[in-house]
């Protein structure tokens, strides 16, 4: 306080005058020139990654008229909020999006419990042949899907999932190549002292992998939830190949109907793809709190 | 131990979540009978890629179907997702889960009778319906002199032009009268060039671009009078020197005298890929001709019914030169191991014959391939008429069983051509190279 | 890492072996009921001619042998490396990037994350429609700020030198995803060793240089792994800006089919040409390439890669 006082006499100086609170003078004199640079990048990089989500959400509100104007508005000219519920009654959105949701939820629930699973067993347990077989692993994903496709709709067709959710969720439970690498590169950053530390106290593996190292991998494991769950959401070749009853389709084969043989209802395939990201984005946000709880592995790793 | 009965609730009832999810989501065999069906019919299942409103014309057909029938109800599936469409099949195919009718692309039904996956039609006595269909159609339904589909709809390509462009670029529009025959080509080089227009060193309005749109390889190589493929010697031609004649003056020279890159960049600019419909160039007003077919018209119609254009023949090299074109369109065909074919084929029959064709005709103004239909003028109001005149002296692509492989090494071709990258002749010859390597696994295909 | 002569196992290893079965037990069974017979079944295939229905013909090694005079073929491998070869480090830098930007401790930064993943959530198919529009020579939004920036006109889907740029592009939308993964390691390194640092006097660039980037090297690998693989396999985004389907037939794959990529050149002798072994032989060439490719980088990784443990 005094110190302030004596600074207001001094002419031409560049405290702020007589702030009402020290944490306003904190706010003005340090945090916000701190924060400034970064929130003007930041606010840079937003317009420029939601530049597509704009052009999508504005072309939705178009009306077909003003999508005759070539080059396109960057602003349309009257909101055709009716899109949004023609493109909604154009296909069965409810349905699709309800059979979406449910691919999702049980596909990123399968990536959550099998791949730390298989992960721990390939980081934090030295048994022989490990590597080879991880090697294997990873070799798998070195073969592109088209070429599996016949193979293995033969499988399912033996085993009468055809025209069923099965032969998208089941394999989920068995493990993702992708994410059993992620998560054994995060297990391998963690230091052997955390599970030494656990064994000496008297923990099986089991114990170890769900009562220490799980809760450490926590973003990771959110990374894989967000991106099993995104992954399954837009899933489309899997879905058209197994999938023969249209009341089972999901959303992203319900919007190949907005795709005629010569043409395309384009602002209502963006009412559409609008629609389909909101839940995505509000999982996101669910989500991201683990990134902002943080991990403090700083006590152990010192 | 602890650590096995652990692990086993959580197996137990992740197990326990899937088979419920599973029942939620199975149980196909013992679905009710579809409304609308007669009582006594067993159910056909007939698979189409078609999106609204094409396939809503079709859902009106198999109602109507259904009403008449005794035997057989057909339950409508849209499979969306053009290129994918034969994964699709013949993954379903293979393992005995595929549908009993299937609307297949008409130019593909050599290539897929050839690998195994349609059924032949002749059992059924299919033969016996070859006179009621355009030839050319019926022509590309066969494959090695048996029938494998059912010709469906078609479609046609002319020359469209916009009256108001070149009437104000001072061009005589009257020469352009189809009752006067198909114009040349020089005379229609000459028109454009008068209606093309920069601004600020980029084109923006170009008069005619001979390859956009339907301008096709087999487009020009058919105006030109080529043949793209010799029976008797069981061998692709594309380097027949009609067809490199037809390249090097619509593709090659046609690009240059224009500017390569001024015209690739005008086309990105006005013509990008997946454009709707209601931004094309014709319909703007940055081309005066435009080679495209008879869909165009519903389109106009739709997003621009005030346009002053008018259709022609596709010009020819030499005045008096016969007009040419080529038909396209779909086919109705019982792929392999279909479960109810009878049916399927009682269906068939009935959506290819003259009651269903007239339908789709009127609600999509499509062309149907039934001769009958075609001297039915009520169904082709305005310029669709002129598509229709067409009809008997259209082509049809060779039916070979490396169809859709030729057809990209022509397309390979004739981007080299208009690329400038390559000499017509050359380009052609690798093509034809390519090709009768991998047809020749297939001769004889008589 | 321990490599224990196969057959003479010890007591400690049967027991590592006993404790670590049930964890990797779900990627066994599924590798074997899903995984092996398909993989094994395309390389069988590879030595036939087979159109997907009916009857196999042996042909022994003459899919391969065709493999290597089918100009097609050489152009799409070499559209693919190339394409990869430009996407991963860009790719790399621009996770990175956005990694940094997304761990700022700005009050609303949760907005700021969930703007830049959002793209990388949006579906492709409708998103390379839009892409297609910001990507026009004359009225996109990307040519109007190089004009601003005095650069030269590009005709991005037009001209072949630039498409496969055009595709790094669309990738960099998705940049949002691989940020994510950086974001989580960034959080990991622990926040006392830049205090310590920063009280040497180290400035932010080798606080990075010297902290940050040897913690996320890991990560890095993963990136480069998962790019790399993602890269040779790309199919997709090319096959949609070039989907032409005029009377339902499509044009070259981009200019000079400069967009013509591996996995899309197999798709269609697969399921176009009814040419499955071909197809197989194909496949079998690319694996050969990427475990090649893979082993190179995991071979390299070991100079510059740190962890913590093991």
């Amino acid at each position: 306080m005094t110190v302030l006082r004596e600074a207001e006499k001094a002419p031409g100086s560049l405290v702020i005058r007589r702030p009402a609170r020290p944490r306003l003078a904190r706010f003005f004199n340090k945090t916000l020139p701190e924060s400034l640079g970064p929130r003007l990048i930041l606010i840079l990089m937003c317009a420029l990654f939601l530049l597509p989500f704009w052009s999508m959400a504005t072309a939705a509100l178009k009306t077909t008229q003003e999508l005759s104007t070539f080059p396109p508005t960057f602003f349309p000219q009257s909101f055709a909020w009716g899109n949004f519920s023609r493109a909604v009654n154009y296909i069965p959105f409810g349905t699709f999006f309800m059979n979406s949701v449910y691919l999702t939820f049980w596909i990123a629930l399968g990536a959550a419990i099998s791949n730390p699973l298989i992960a721990y067993g390939f980081s934090r347990i030295n048994w022989p042949g490990r590597d080879v077989v991880f090697g294997i692993v990873m070799a798998t994903i070195f073969i592109p899907f088209p070429v599996l496709i016949v193979a293995l709709f033969d499988i399912f067709a033996r085993l009468h999932w055809i025209d069923t959710f099965l032969p998208m969720i089941i394999p989920a439970f068995f493990g993702n190549p992708f994410f059993i690498f992620l998560m054994r590169q995060f297990f391998l950053g963690l230091p052997n002292e955390i599970s030494e530390a656990a064994r000496i106290d008297g923990a099986n593996e089991l114990q170890t992998f769900m009562y220490i190292i799980l809760p450490l991998a926590r973003p990771a494991v959110a990374v894989v939830v967000i991106f099993a769950a995104v992954a399954a959401w837009g899933e489309f070749l899997a879905p058209l190949l197994y999938l023969q009853d249209e009341s089972k389709y999901p959303l992203s084969i319900g919007l190949q109907f907005y795709r005629q043989e010569h043409d395309v209802s384009y602002n209502l395939l963006m009412a559409a793809s609008t629609l389909i990201v909101i839940p995505v984005v509000a999982l996101f946000l669910a989500f991201q709190r683990f990134f902002i709880e943080g991990v403090t592995v700083g006590s152990v790793k010192g | 131990m602890s650590l096995l009965s652990r692990r086993g609730w959580k197996a137990s009832l992740v197990f326990a979540s899937i088979v419920l999810a599973a029942c939620g989501g199975g149980g196909t065999s013992t679905a009710p009978p579809l409304a609308g069906c007669n009582s006594g019919t067993t159910q056909a299942t007939f698979w189409t890629s078609h999106t609204p409103p094409d396939s809503d014309s079709l859902k009106h057909i198999v109602d109507a179907f259904n009403k008449q029938s005794t035997t057989t109800c057909v339950k409508l599936v849209q499979v969306p997702g053009s290129e994918t469409d034969i994964a699709k099949l013949t993954t379903a195919v293979r393992s005995g889960t595929g549908p009993d009718v299937y609307m297949l692309d008409r130019f593909t039904v050599a290539e897929r009778a050839a690998a195994g996956v349609l059924t032949d039609l002749s059992a059924y006595g299919a033969s016996s319906l070859a006179s009621n269909f355009v030839s050319f159609a019926w022509a590309e339904a066969n494959f090695k002199g048996k029938p494998y589909a059912l010709p469906f709809d078609t479609d046609t390509r002319a020359l469209y032009y916009r009256k108001d462009l070149l009437q104000a670029a001072g061009v005589d529009i009257s020469a352009l009268d189809p009752a006067k025959g198909p114009p040349t080509i020089d005379m229609i080089r000459t028109m454009a060039n008068k209606v093309n227009h920069k601004t600020g060193g980029a084109y923006d309005v170009v008069g005619f671009i001979p390859y956009i749109n339907q301008g096709w390889h087999y487009t020009w190589g058919f105006a030109y009078g080529g043949s793209f493929f010799d029976a008797a010697s069981c061998k692709v031609t594309p380097n027949d020197p009609k067809i490199v004649q037809a390249f090097k003056d619509m593709f090659y020279d046609w690009d240059k005298a224009l500017g390569v890159d001024a015209v690739q960049t005008f086309l990105s600019s006005y013509s990008p890929p997946n454009q709707p419909a209601q931004q094309d160039p014709f319909l703007q007003g940055h081309l005066g001709f435009v080679v495209t077919g008879d869909w165009v018209l519903g389109q106009i119609a739709t997003y621009k019914p005030d346009l002053a254009y008018g259709v022609t023949y596709i010009p020819v090299p030499h005045a008096g030169d016969a007009p040419a074109t080529w038909a396209g369109g779909w086919s109705m065909v019982i792929p392999k191991g279909a479960k109810n074919d009878k049916g399927g084929y009682e269906f068939m029959k009935y959506i290819t014959g003259a009651e269903g064709q007239k339908v789709y005709t009127k609600e999509t103004q499509h062309t149907p391939t039934i001769k009958s239909l075609a001297s039915d003028s009520s169904l082709f109001p305005g310029q669709h008429q002129f598509f229709i005149n067409q009809l008997p002296a259209a082509h049809s692509r060779p039916p070979l069983p490396v169809g859709a492989f030729y057809w990209d090494q022509l397309s390979t071709a004739q981007d080299a051509a208009v690329r400038n990258t390559a000499d017509p002749a050359t380009a052609l010859k690798a093509a034809a190279d390519a090709t009768n390597a991998k047809l020749s696994a297939f001769c004889p295909l008589t | 890492m321990n490599a224990a002569p196969r057959f003479h196992l010890t007591k400690a290893d049967r027991r590592n072996l006993r404790t670590a079965a049930p964890f990797i037990l779900p990627w066994v069974i599924g590798f074997f009921a899903f995984t092996l017979y398909p993989i094994v079944y395309s390389l069988y295939l590879s030595f036939n001619r087979y159109s997907g229905i009916g009857d196999a013909q042996p042909v022994g090694l003459s899919n391969y042998r065709h493999l290597t005079s089918d100009p097609l073929f050489w152009k799409s491998l070499w559209n693919t490396l190339y394409y990869t070869g430009l996407a991963v480090p860009i790719g790399l830098v621009v996770a990175i990037v956005l990694a940094l930007a997304m761990n700022q401790r700005v009050r609303e930064v949760a907005i700021y994350r969930a703007a830049i993943y959002l793209p990388s959530i949006l579906p492709l198919f409708a998103l390379t429609f839009i892409f297609i529009v910001l990507l026009n020579p004359r009225f996109g939004f990307v040519n109007y700020l190089l004009t601003l920036a005095h650069g030269p006109e590009i005709n991005w889907l037009g001209d072949q030198r630039w498409t496969k740029m055009s595709v790094v592009l669309l990738a960099q939308l998705g940049a949002g995803g691989p940020a994510l993964i950086f974001l989580a390691s960034l959080r990991a390194v622990p926040s006392d060793l830049y205090e310590s640092a920063a009280l040497d006097g180290a400035g932010a660039l080798r606080r990075f240089r010297h902290i940050t980037l040897p913690l996320i090297t890991p990560v890095i690998l993963y990136d480069l792994i998962y790019g790399t693989i993602l890269g040779v396999q790309i199919f997709t985004p090319a096959y949609i800006p070039v989907g032409g389907t005029s009377g339902g037939a499509a044009y070259t794959a981009g200019p000079d089919n400069s967009l013509l990529f591996y996995v899309f050149y197999l798709y269609k002798n697969a399921f176009q040409y009814s040419d499955m072994g071909y197809a197989s032989a194909m496949a079998w060439v690319l694996f050969v390439i990427s475990v090649v490719l893979a082993l190179a980088i995991m071979r390299w990784s070991k100079y510059w890669v740190y962890y913590e443990a093991a």
